[in-house]
């Protein structure tokens, strides 16, 4: 009985039943498929640089997806990741221009993405809106003020490609590990560590399996909310250095025309992380960004444009939600109205 | 018998006109229903304020006419994303859906050429398809709507962006022209454009769905509860599938409107259209609220934002900060709202009670009398029924000696005489029976408190005579409703003059409106030739037991909470009344007549001097309800209760009390019949009967009221 109970800890709360993990394995199997169809059919597409390549353009997808999995886990959402990202990145390339040394730049940058966090969190868990709107209302916010204040209307920033923190960014660690990828792998084992050995992770499925439950119980909600946003928060600057650096531009549009915010959210879902929250970990983030990643990556090398992965994409998602509902119907019992 | 005091010599009660209270003010607006549908209204006002005094002319004709060619496609898109929200979902596809829906419009008009009519047909159903994915997906399967719309968001914009490229040159060097089309487009009718005409038309078409349609009803039904909706046997699936393909449709429509405007469309076509919709709904509706269809707050909401929107684009302001404005209201709405509603009844609660200071004459006229100067004379009372009643608040009895009484579970009790033994139920009236009287034709005119006032017959025929008074000018809450009618007496003429002891507690919660202490009862009178209800006094403390004196003239009023005993004059209500005695030494209930020419005075408890000082002190009231348990709360001592007699002039001549530890306490009524007093407490469950000494020994009330031959 002691030997179990010091274990129950230790053990996924995802590691439970087979079918809830359908979807999860659906996705991957579609990945492991698409992968054999990729390579037989596509020049180019089973190389070890190419591997490379989409290691490369899917590090901040994947980090940004840590960030919005721990939300949604602990059954909310972030609509103002994308936000976040360009903003926490518009501090960091104006400091920079303005020749604040890197690590301060990076500081500042930080905290302020701290401070946006906590804005977040206090507005969900303390005024208590509903994180869809807070976070939707937030995300106009800071991209009107950071247009309105900072860049002056315009939508693009362009940083020093030249300048050396830049540099590192976009460069390569060790001579077989790029920093962005080395910059994922940190996100990935950070998130591991928040969700699986901290008491705010439990406190993050707790609250996603029953939010009521969990603040009745005395859990520390509203702190561990804290730590949930500001954890997405600096997933978005993270990923917003690695774009920035590697695209050497700050560009607003990721936020307005919705598909990168889109794609975080596609690649949560994918996993098999239901919206509702309280189940998920690594593993799932894994398997949905693998998807996205090799989609996006055997598409653009078949020469589709944008608009039609967009498409493609869209219809994946109504593909896989409709699987998901096929997999875990949801209990007309204890269905409500407000559950979106 | 003339009355024994000079009515113009007796010193003038104070009667406020009208009760001036912030604190009241505030908890009466609090509990209005429309209090919740303010926030889009202030909204709009602020907005109008800020631009009028920021801009010049911006509300011109000209203007006005130019905003309302605008509007309708945006207004459109809010109904559509209100029918959905009502339901409990939400659209995200509606920019997408919108730009669409322009998209199919240009291309069937200018591409295939096609009539009007089949333009706008096609274009509806354009939308509607949509509009059915959403509904196929979120409703009939059961999925989430937020996702589902993300994804044919998603899935449309990239369909609309392949076709809108594909087509797009075509269609803006296509040179056709159509009379009906441009009509659509630009002209107006009765001063206002099509487009706008459009929009009010489904409004109100929308106003009624929700209002009068069945299927209006289930939406709102579902948007509640969707479990309460699924049990109450709505198709809570077909429902949401219905919801959403409505939504499409009017998202179609208001892309052919913007089309048949526009003639072109380009790559932002509807980008951004679900965070502004969305953005006015919650304005208008204060809040992310489902199972709410108010078309009306929507449409102000949206004229909040549409006009703001315009005039900070009109002030020279750019795109990004309209944008950063947008989020920070949509943030201090809901925040507003988020927390009024969490807290609203407990704003409420704390201010309901807002106690005053007053101050009650001492104590005065008894010396002696006191109940430990004095022997406790109803020590000798016989004690009646006993268990067989509950809460005789007034006794009555005929000219048989049979007793009547009201009961807590709203019961009239016959008790017949010779033996009084066993009470049989006269008639069930609901409610709490109170004061009683008989009228000239024998039958029982009875207050109920939260009913109003009764008349039974004596074969127990009940008939509801009035329920409601006029409404107080100036009243923010609806003072109409008697809640708490309490005693009344009958004038030689058959009009019946009552109580309303609070406007504002109902019979429960009397003690907390000692515990306010402010004049929050009135007198009424009821013509039962006419059925006409009229306020003869409003503002009293409490008014209590009401007697007409033995010539008839005047109308003896007890004030409870004041301890004194009113005067009118029948012949001049409008006079107001004067006080006959103060200083009572306990809390006056119900009056009657004695057989000697003067009056019982029941009184329900004692004064004591430390609640005396805290009537003086509101804070302290206030804190102590706040903060202390109901049952720790200072207030009259209820344990002892007892009669007084007062001769015609009002002074005090004798005092009936019962030992400390006796059955009768809380006395709040006596009836003198045939030589013995007959007493009753809104608490007790029996009567008591007590000889009495030097009383006429034939005197009964009804023949003191109407004679011996009546």
């Amino acid at each position: 009985m002691s030997a179990d109970s010091a274990a129950a800890p230790l053990t996924l709360p995802n590691q439970g039943s087979g079918r809830r993990n359908m979807l999860e394995r659906v996705v991957a199997a579609a990945t492991f498929l698409l992968i054999v169809a990729f390579a037989a059919t596509i020049d180019g597409f089973a190389t070890t640089g190419n591997l490379g390549i989409i290691l490369i353009n899917s590090a901040s997808l994947t980090v940004l997806s840590c960030g919005m999995a721990v939300v949604i886990i602990s059954r909310g959402l972030d609509l103002s990741l994308i936000a976040q990202m360009v903003a926490g990145a518009t501090i960091f390339g104006m400091l920079i221009s303005g020749g604040v040394a890197a690590p301060l730049a990076l500081l500042a940058a930080y905290l302020s993405m701290v401070a946006i966090g906590a804005l977040n969190a206090w507005l969900i868990a303390y005024v208590e809106i509903p994180s869809m709107l807070a976070t939707l209302a937030s995300s106009m916010f800071i991209v009107g003020l950071f247009r309105f204040a900072v860049l002056r209307g315009e939508y693009l920033l362009l940083l020093p490609k030249s300048d050396p923190t830049v540099a590192f960014f976009a460069g390569r660690l060790l001579p077989f590990l790029p920093v962005p990828v080395a910059l994922m792998l940190g996100t990935l084992m950070a998130t591991w560590f928040l969700l699986n050995r901290t008491v705010a992770g439990r406190i993050i499925y707790a609250m996603g399996d029953n939010f009521q439950a969990a603040r009745l119980s005395g859990l520390s909600v509203r702190v561990t909310a804290i730590v949930v946003y500001v954890f997405a928060a600096f997933t978005a600057i993270t990923a917003g250095l690695i774009m920035a650096s590697a695209s050497g531009a700050v560009d607003f549009r990721t936020v307005t025309n919705g598909t990168l915010l889109f794609e975080v959210i596609l690649v949560v879902v994918l996993g098999g992380i239901p919206l509702r929250g309280g189940r998920g970990g690594l593993r799932n983030i894994i398997v949905g960004v693998a998807l996205i990643a090799v989609l996006r990556n055997g598409m653009t090398l078949m020469n589709v444009t944008t608009q039609t992965q967009d498409m493609l994409k869209g219809l994946i998602l109504l593909a896989a939600i409709i699987t998901d509902n096929y997999l875990n119907p949801r209990d007309a019992e204890t269905d409500t109205a407000g559950d979106l | 018998m003339a009355a024994d005091f000079h009515f113009a010599s007796l010193p003038a009660q104070r009667v406020p006109r009208l009760v001036v209270s912030p604190r009241r003010l505030l908890a009466d607006v609090l509990s209005k229903g429309w209090v919740e549908s303010l926030i889009p209204f202030v909204a709009l006002i602020c907005a109008v304020c800020g631009i009028l005094l920021a801009t010049d002319g911006y509300f011109a004709p000209s203007n006005l006419r130019n905003l309302a060619q605008y509007a309708p496609d945006g207004g459109l898109i809010v109904i559509a994303l209100l029918v959905v929200v009502a339901v409990g979902g939400i659209d995200l596809s509606v920019g997408s859906n919108f730009a669409m829906s322009a998209f199919v419009a240009l291309f069937c008009f200018h591409i295939l050429q096609l009539p009007v009519a089949a333009v706008l047909a096609l274009t509806i159903l354009a939308g509607a398809l949509v509009g059915t994915v959403n509904g196929a997906i979120a409703g009939l399967l059961g999925c989430g709507a937020l996702l589902t719309t993300l994804g044919t968001m998603i899935t449309v914009r990239g369909l609309y962006t392949l076709a809108s490229q594909a087509q797009l040159v075509e269609i803006s060097s296509s040179a056709r022209m159509d009379d009906t089309w441009d009509w659509i487009g630009f002209e107006k009718v009765l001063t206002l454009p099509v487009g706008f005409w459009v929009l009010l038309v489904v409004a109100a078409l929308a106003f009624v769905m929700f209002r009068q349609t069945r299927f209006g009803w289930h939406l709102l039904a579902v948007g509640g509860n969707r479990k309460a909706a699924r049990h109450g046997g709505i198709r809570v699936r077909q429902t949401i599938f219905l919801s959403y393909l409505l939504a499409g449709s009017l998202v179609g429509l208001a892309g052919f409107l913007f089309a048949a405007r526009q003639n072109s469309i380009g790559s932002d076509t509807g980008i951004g259209m679900e965070f502004f919709a969305l953005t006015a709904l919650v304005v208008g509706l204060g809040g992310f609220v489902p199972g709410r269809g108010a078309v009306v707050s929507v449409l102000i909401g949206f004229t909040t934002i549409y006009v703001l929107n315009n005039a900070m684009v009109n002030a020279g302001f750019r795109g990004d900060f309209v944008q950063l404005s947008m989020g920070a209201i949509i943030i201090l709405i809901l925040a507003v709202d988020v927390k009024f509603r969490k807290n609203r009844h407990r704003l409420l609660a704390s201010t309901y009670l807002d106690p005053v200071a007053f101050e009650t004459d001492a104590v005065k006229g008894m010396q002696g009398l006191m109940p430990d100067e004095t022997a406790p004379k109803l020590r000798d009372a016989t004690i009646l029924a006993v268990g067989q009643v509950d809460g005789p608040e007034d006794v009555l009895l005929d000219k048989d000696g049979n007793i009547y009484c009201g009961s807590r579970d709203g019961y009239l009790f016959r008790i017949a005489a010779p033996g009084h033994e066993k009470a049989e139920v006269l008639a069930k009236l609901g409610g709490r029976p109170l004061g009683l009287a008989f009228d000239r034709q024998n039958r029982i005119v009875v207050c109920v408190a939260g009913m109003g006032l009764m008349r039974v017959s004596l074969d127990g025929a009940v008939e509801l005579l009035t329920d409601q008074a006029e409404r107080s000018l100036f009243s923010v809450q609806d003072d109409t409703t008697i809640r708490m009618a309490d005693d009344l007496d009958i004038a030689p003429d058959g009009t019946i003059f009552f109580t309303d002891a609070s406007k504002r507690y109902d019979i429960e919660n009397w003690g907390l409106d000692l515990l306010e202490g402010r004049p929050n009862g009135r007198l009424l009178s009821f013509d039962p030739a006419t059925g006409q209800t009229r306020t003869v006094c409003d503002n009293l403390r409490f008014p209590n037991g009401v007697c007409l004196t033995h010539d008839g003239k005047y109308l003896l009023v007890a004030s409870t909470w004041e301890c004194s005993i009113l005067v009118f004059d029948l012949a001049r209500l409008r006079e107001g009344p004067r006080v006959l005695t103060s200083g009572l030494p306990g809390y006056p209930d119900n009056i009657n007549r004695a057989s000697d020419g003067g009056y019982w005075v029941a009184l329900a408890g004692m004064r004591n001097p430390v609640f005396d000082a805290a009537m003086k002190n509101p804070q302290l009231r206030r804190r102590m309800t706040k903060r202390v348990p109901p049952t720790n709360w200072l207030f009259g001592n209820l344990n002892i209760g007892g009669v007084l007699k007062i001769d015609g002039s009002g002074t005090i001549i004798d005092a009936l009390w019962d030992t400390p530890d006796g059955p009768l306490y809380m006395i709040t009524s006596m009836r003198e019949h045939e030589g013995a007093l007959y007493l009753g407490g809104v608490t007790n469950n029996k009567i008591g009967r007590l000889e009495l000494t030097g009383a006429d020994p034939g005197w009964c009330g009804p023949t003191s009221y109407w004679g011996a031959q009546g």
